[in-house]
């Protein structure tokens, strides 16, 4: 069954074995996408002895060539993971001592103290019945709203539906001040347009004829995003949960149909976006959605609101097999979605 | 002009109020009545996907009240029908961001200008029936032939009862399957109406068109064929004063039952 390999060409080896569940495991990745190593590579994953589902698997894969690179072979212990991986169509194979010797690669704690240099100060928010304060005990301006399910900084497991990120059984909300070095930036800056630009009858999004919704005393501005703190969240938003952030939002998880997501700068979701978000709600007409599913209901970005094309025909359930990430963006007065995100 | 206000209640929850909403409101706006919607199920807003216009909606009737909007920027007109508009509920707040005074002014502004207006009323009796109920002067109480949701309307229309700007209740039997009545297994209609003892409006028999409507966004009236549709645009009309006799639910329906009646009439032209 498994292939023998002494080297792969144009490798990179991703040692993940330090991660504990699915959600760790795709918070390391997320956080090495922009390691400028990885760009273009044949990535050897580790992944141990975590249990990987299919659709998990996928979206890893989907994260993976997002980051311009590609899985050479996953290499694990894990009969589901194993088992998950055949049916895509992933390799298997073993990191060999050669292999490692020879190659370039990162591992779990080479990957947390990555972060860690990047990354100024990190704070835990939570949330209490009066208030969201950070570890520090200071007041801050983020809001989580909902009736249910938000009770000082941890949620329940979510069951069922999110199947991608079941392993969540608790979430924090961490805040991570980028230092000036910090680099986002090919992320954000997106060249490659797959196909023609999208007709009126054609296109995914529509916009509605509400004018410019910049509330008085709002001007619109083209602020760099990427200088802007980002609030990461790790869980799934549920209909009738708001999240509002001053900066950006990186989302670990989807957010379903009734959950709004209000960010001043860039609002990002691993997963799918089936609720309303709405990216540089302070004017920042830069501001962009990202999503690795997107079906957000309606999508704002400044004072542009867009609904979803009635046309389109979103299954009744949103679970789905296929990610193609997509970023939506203001261009020429009108909302555009670009598929695949590409760096330059 | 002053339109009707009717509020669309029934204590229990899940018998039918916003499919009964969005059903009667399609039907009166294709009448060529105006109409207007209001969904006041705050944080379970459910009527917008109903009507297939949850894409549009930017304000909402909590905007209105913390004066974020104007009245009418918050009203979303239906895809096909003009007449028809939404004023939607807020998902990401509580029963308590309205309150009753607020409600009725908002049904008080909006009947000048409209035909009727529509309040699709939570369940319970708490705050959001209190809302719910404030601006109407009409209410269509929504029951199922079982035991627990008639002893709940029951309750609702003695609630009603106090209410002095209420001056007419009716009652709107919803999910009938004749056929079960036919064998002993579910109340009849004259069953449930000699418990309630309010005038009927209404027989919606069970359907399961309602549930890919409910899907699609479209509400069934549109649905020439579907006996729910059917039994919808009655409702309409019988709202507007006509006189129109409640459906035969034992209407063979399927092909073989079809081919028999043809059979038989057959015979008797012979
Ligand atoms: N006549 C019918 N035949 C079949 N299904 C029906 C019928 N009427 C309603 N339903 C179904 O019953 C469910 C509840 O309906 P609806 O949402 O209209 O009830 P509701 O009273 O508004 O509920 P809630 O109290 O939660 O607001 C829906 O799934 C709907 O599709
Ligand atoms: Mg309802």
């Amino acid at each position: 069954m498994l292939m023998e390999k002494s080297l792969v060409e144009n490798g990179f080896i991703i040692d993940l074995t330090g991660a504990q569940n699915t959600s760790q495991l795709i918070y390391e990745l997320s956080s090495i996408m922009e390691h400028p190593q990885v760009k273009g590579k044949n990535i050897c994953l580790k992944l141990g002895k975590l249990e990987l589902k299919q659709s998990q698997l996928l979206s890893i894969k989907a994260l993976i060539e997002s980051m311009d690179a590609s899985i050479a072979f996953i290499d694990t212990t894990a009969e589901q993971t194993e088992a998950s991986a055949m049916s895509l169509g992933i390799q298997l194979s073993t990191v060999s001592q050669e292999m490692s010797s020879s190659m370039e690669g990162i591992n779990s704690k080479e990957i947390s103290e990555l972060a860690a240099s990047q990354i100024k100060t990190e704070e835990v928010i939570i949330k209490t019945e009066d208030g969201i304060y950070d570890n520090h005990g200071e007041a801050k301006t983020i809001e989580i709203q909902a009736d249910t399910g938000i009770q000082s900084g941890t949620i329940a497991t979510t069951e069922g539906i999110d199947d991608i990120y079941d392993e969540i059984t608790t979430q924090e909300l961490t805040e991570v001040i980028p230092s000036e070095d910090y680099n986002t930036t090919d992320f954000g800056s997106v060249a490659a347009i797959e196909g023609l630009l999208p007709t009126e009858e054609t296109s995914k999004y529509i916009l509605l004829d509400t004018g410019n919704v910049l509330p008085e005393g709002i001007e619109e501005n083209s602020a760099n995003t990427e200088a802007l703190p980002t609030l990461y969240i790790n869980q799934t938003l549920r209909s009738g949960q708001t999240v509002s952030y001053e900066g950006n939002i990186l989302i670990i998880g989807d957010a379903h149909p009734g959950s709004e997501i209000i960010a001043g700068g860039d609002i990002t979701v691993w997963g799918i976006l089936g609720g309303i978000a709405h990216a540089g709600n302070n004017g920042n007409i830069t501001s962009k959605v990202r999503a690795l599913k997107l079906n957000a209901i309606q999508l704002r970005i400044a004072g542009l609101y867009a609904r979803r094309n009635d046309t389109l025909n979103v299954p009744y359930v949103q679970k789905s097999n296929e990610f193609t990430p997509e970023e939506a963006l203001i261009e020429n007065g009108k909302i555009v979605i670009y598929k695949k995100l590409r760096r330059d | 002009m002053t339109g009707r206000v009717i509020v669309i209640t029934s204590g229990k929850g899940g018998v039918g109020k916003t499919t009964t909403s969005a059903n009667i409101g399609t039907a009166l706006a294709k009448s060529g009545y105006k109409v207007v919607l209001i969904d006041t199920d705050l944080g379970l807003r459910n009527l917008d996907l109903l009507l297939g216009l949850e894409n549009r909606i930017v304000y909402t009737i909590v905007d209105v009240i913390e004066e974020r909007c104007k009245l009418k920027q918050a009203l979303v007109k239906d895809k096909k029908n003009p007449n028809l508009q939404l004023l939607a509920a807020a998902q990401t707040r509580d029963k308590t961001a309205v309150n009753a005074e607020q409600l009725k002014e908002i049904c008080d502004i909006l009947k000048e200008e409209n035909d009727f207006v529509l309040v699709d009323c939570p369940a319970g009796i708490e705050q959001g029936f209190q809302n719910a109920v404030a601006g109407a002067s009409e209410a269509i109480v929504v029951t199922t032939p079982e035991m627990s949701a008639i002893r709940d309307a029951d309750r609702i229309i003695g609630l009603l009862a106090t209410k002095e700007e209420i001056t007419s209740v009716k009652l709107l039997l919803n999910r009938v399957r004749p056929n079960l009545i036919k064998s002993n297994e579910m109340m009849s209609v004259d069953d449930v109406v000699g418990i309630l003892e309010i005038p009927l409006i209404g027989i919606i028999p069970e359907d399961t068109g309602i549930i890919t409507s409910t899907n699609k966004g479209e509400p069934i009236v549109n649905d020439e064929e579907a006996m729910a549709g059917k039994a919808y645009r009655n409702v309409a009309e019988r709202i507007l004063g006509e006189e129109v006799p409640f459906l035969n639910l034992d209407e063979p329906r399927g092909i073989i039952a079809k081919l028999k009646s043809a059979i038989s009439k057959l015979k008797v032209k012979v």
